[in-house]
């Protein structure tokens, strides 16, 4: 454990998932998982394709309802259904969804600019340089009276992600804010999330396959696997690397971290 | 010109002391609320102005730091500003914001800006932030309209697309269809059965309740003014030609119109966004073919089959008023109906209700693929389906009126 993370753990949990049971149905695709996630701490959530990451990102963002458990968040446990309006939880997080979401009708701007209309009553003009900020935090500066449809999907991607990050929110929730992003922007995108994280101290919840930019953010990342439907390794990203004698854990850092001659052993 | 310094320059030596805050507990005690701030002006020199800013500088009290800030350079011309931040606790975004608007104050008035001594985790966020960004156009104002002559070229050219797009797609789908007609076994479609029983089966009970209805009305007008004259039996004449030539096509192509032409232009529009349809015709498939054959083969069969049961449904309707508001027996009821209404005139309804259904079935699936972008224009090619197919029915009734009169049609 290195020094930030001491301090971290140091930390009161801001969000406990207690006991989480989770699925479709009749179709449980998590079962009883429990972890606690700092605050100030960046936690990735891994894991292979099809393993439940999304659907416990959902359970942890109020969408869906868990079969047991809860989860609470900054004291307050969240219920499935609940909007921004009644539950005052829901104002402190910030979500991007794995397929974007952004309004459609929208140009980029109004887009980023929605939240803060909503849940402000800050003057046009300040939302306005706010709006200005966020994109061009995540590289849109020029691109903000478009429209999602005449953006690439990266573009989109990132503006999603502005859009999150309008409210300065104490939580970030991302499901794959890197996927589909080339590597520069991809670096870029981590240099923001670490400088967001470390001066205003916000907690993100990453989920991502994206190896490079886990081992840059995250302080902790737990891995998900689809028969145990549970949680198989958790620590820093580095120590699974470097530690882990569970062979799913290295064959996932190691796969696709070790370069070409890696690839020779995959079918 | 922005410098930001870091902590431990520039000590100020108080002169002149301001207060405000949000909680008014501002001052000389630095325990500040959560949400709360202040500022200190202090007037070193001449030439410099210097302000401290305190607590926490976020969206909650933006807009009143920006207003403190804005009252303290405002009479303060050719100066170098000066702000301490080392006493921030929390700034955020609107904080920034608030930053960037102070900085363009500064710079109208011919001042310096400095921010100053800010703290480590403030340092960070503020070089996020690039100060000169205000001078960029807006891009939150709604777009100004263009003019008058530039708006009605748009039209005009929107017009000509739209015919076009028209024109193209009726080729497309006859095209289609005739091959998809004549080569069954080939043509590759979206399950037709499904199709039917969403479009026919799904809007038996709704057709039921408005003909029966729609025949009750008929009957009762009729009855208001027959009864004067004594001529009651009439009105299963009028209700059953009126039914069965105009009101019942008419209504079960109305209800299909509002259920099915609206669901296929949602549905494929909603495609064409996801881009499904992209995906259909990359596959080898032709997106007209596969989609649109089968919803018109569908339409075309339930819409008369819709029709006849209206048709029995309306007569029933009168026959029920008739009973009880002009002491008619059904008996007589039915004798009349069987009088005057001729199998033609039931085939007269049922043909034109078959022009409408494919009508109907063409125009959402035209609508559905002229739709671009997101979800606002899947909404509008809805609604247009809907009042696109209304008005064409109108016209096409028209048609079949005048048709069936001048060439005397069966
Ligand atoms: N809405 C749903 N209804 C039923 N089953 C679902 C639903 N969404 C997901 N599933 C199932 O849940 C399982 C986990 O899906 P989930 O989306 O959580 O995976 P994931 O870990 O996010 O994968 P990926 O990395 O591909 O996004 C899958 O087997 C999937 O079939
Ligand atoms: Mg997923």
């Amino acid at each position: 454990m290195n020094e930030r993370q001491s301090v971290l753990a140091a930390n009161d949990p801001i969000i406990s998932v207690r006991n989480v049971t989770a699925g479709y149905g009749d179709e449980i695709i998590i079962r009883d998982i429990s972890f606690d996630v700092f605050a100030g701490e960046i936690f990735s959530i891994l894991g292979r394709s099809g393993c439940g990451k999304t659907t416990l990102f959902k359970v942890m963002t109020g969408l869906l309802e868990p079969v047991e458990g809860a989860v609470v968040i900054d004291g307050e446990e969240i219920r499935a259904g609940e909007s921004a309006q009644t539950g005052s939880v829901l104002k402190k997080v910030g979500v991007t969804f794995q397929s974007g979401a952004l309004f459609t009708s929208m140009t980029l701007a109004e887009n980023a600019a929605f939240p803060l209309r909503l849940h402000t009553r800050l003057p046009a003009d300040t939302i306005e340089r706010i709006v200005k900020l966020k994109l061009s935090e995540v590289g849109l500066e020029g691109f903000e009276e478009l429209l999602p449809a005449e953006l690439s999907g990266g573009m989109r991607k990132r503006a999603a992600l502005a859009r999150a990050m309008a409210l300065d929110p104490k939580i970030l929730f991302f499901d794959e804010p890197f996927a589909g992003l080339d590597p520069v922007t991809s670096a870029t995108l981590d240099e923001t999330i670490l400088k967001i994280n470390r001066s205003l101290g916000t907690t993100m919840v990453i989920v991502t396959h994206e190896l490079a930019s886990i081992l840059r953010t995250a302080d902790r990342v737990i891995m998900l696997d689809r028969e145990e439907k549970g949680i198989i390794a958790q620590g820093s990203p580095q120590e699974l690397r470097d530690k882990s004698d569970d062979p799913r854990v290295r064959d996932f850092f190691n796969r696709s971290a070790s370069g070409p001659d890696s690839n020779e052993k995959s079918p | 010109m922005i410098t930001v310094d870091l902590p431990g320059k520039n000590k100020a030596n108080p002169k002149t002391t301001d207060r405000s805050g949000a909680g008014g507990s501002a001052g000389d005690a630095p325990n500040l609320g959560p949400s709360e701030f202040a500022l200190d002006i202090h007037e070193k020199t001449f030439d410099e102005l210097s302000l401290v800013l305190r607590g926490r500088l976020w969206v909650e009290n933006a807009e009143e730091v920006r207003a403190a800030l804005m009252r303290a350079v405002e009479h303060e011309p050719l100066k170098n500003v000066v702000v301490d931040l080392s006493e921030i606790d929390y700034i955020d975004s609107s904080g920034a914001a608030v930053l960037m608007e102070l900085h363009r104050k500064c710079r109208e008035m011919n001042n310096m800006l400095k921010l100053a001594r800010a703290g480590p985790s403030v340092r960070r966020f503020l070089d996020l932030v690039d100060f000169d960004h205000f001078k960029d156009k807006p891009i939150l104002r709604p777009r100004a309209a263009p003019p008058l002559l530039v708006q009605i070229g748009g039209g005009a050219e929107r017009i000509y697309h739209t015919v076009q797009d028209i024109i193209m797609f009726i080729g497309a789908a006859s095209i289609a269809l005739y091959e998809d007609l004549r080569h069954p076994r080939q043509a590759k479609w979206d399950p037709l059965w499904k199709l039917i029983e969403r479009s026919g089966s799904d809007a038996v009970p709704i057709v039921a309740i408005l003909s029966f209805l729609m025949g009750a009305i008929l009957a009762f007008q009729a009855a208001i003014q027959l009864r004067k004259f004594g001529a009651n039996v009439f009105v299963a004449d009028l209700v059953s030609v009126s039914i069965c030539l105009e009101m019942g096509p008419l209504l079960a192509a109305i209800i299909v119109a509002g259920r099915s032409g609206a669901a296929y232009a949602a549905h494929i529009g909603a495609m064409q966004v996801t881009e499904e349809v992209d995906a259909l015709r990359l596959m080898g498939v032709d997106p007209i073919r596969y989609l649109v054959s089968p919803r018109i083969v569908a339409v075309g069969l339930t819409l008369p089959c819709l029709t006849i049961f209206a048709d029995i449904v309306g007569i029933l309707g009168g026959c029920v008023v008739s009973v009880f508001a002009l002491d008619l027996t059904p008996i007589t009821y039915f004798n009349q109906v069987g009088r005057v209404l001729e199998v033609s005139d039931v085939v007269k309804g049922l043909i034109k209700s078959f022009a409408y259904g494919v009508e109907i079935a063409a125009i959402g699936c035209l609508r559905g693929f002229q739709v671009r972008g997101g979800a606002e224009s899947v909404g509008q090619a809805t609604t247009s389906a809907v009042v696109t197919s209304v008005f064409v029915l109108t016209v096409t009734d028209a048609i079949f009126a005048m048709f069936y009169h001048y060439t005397r049609f069966l």
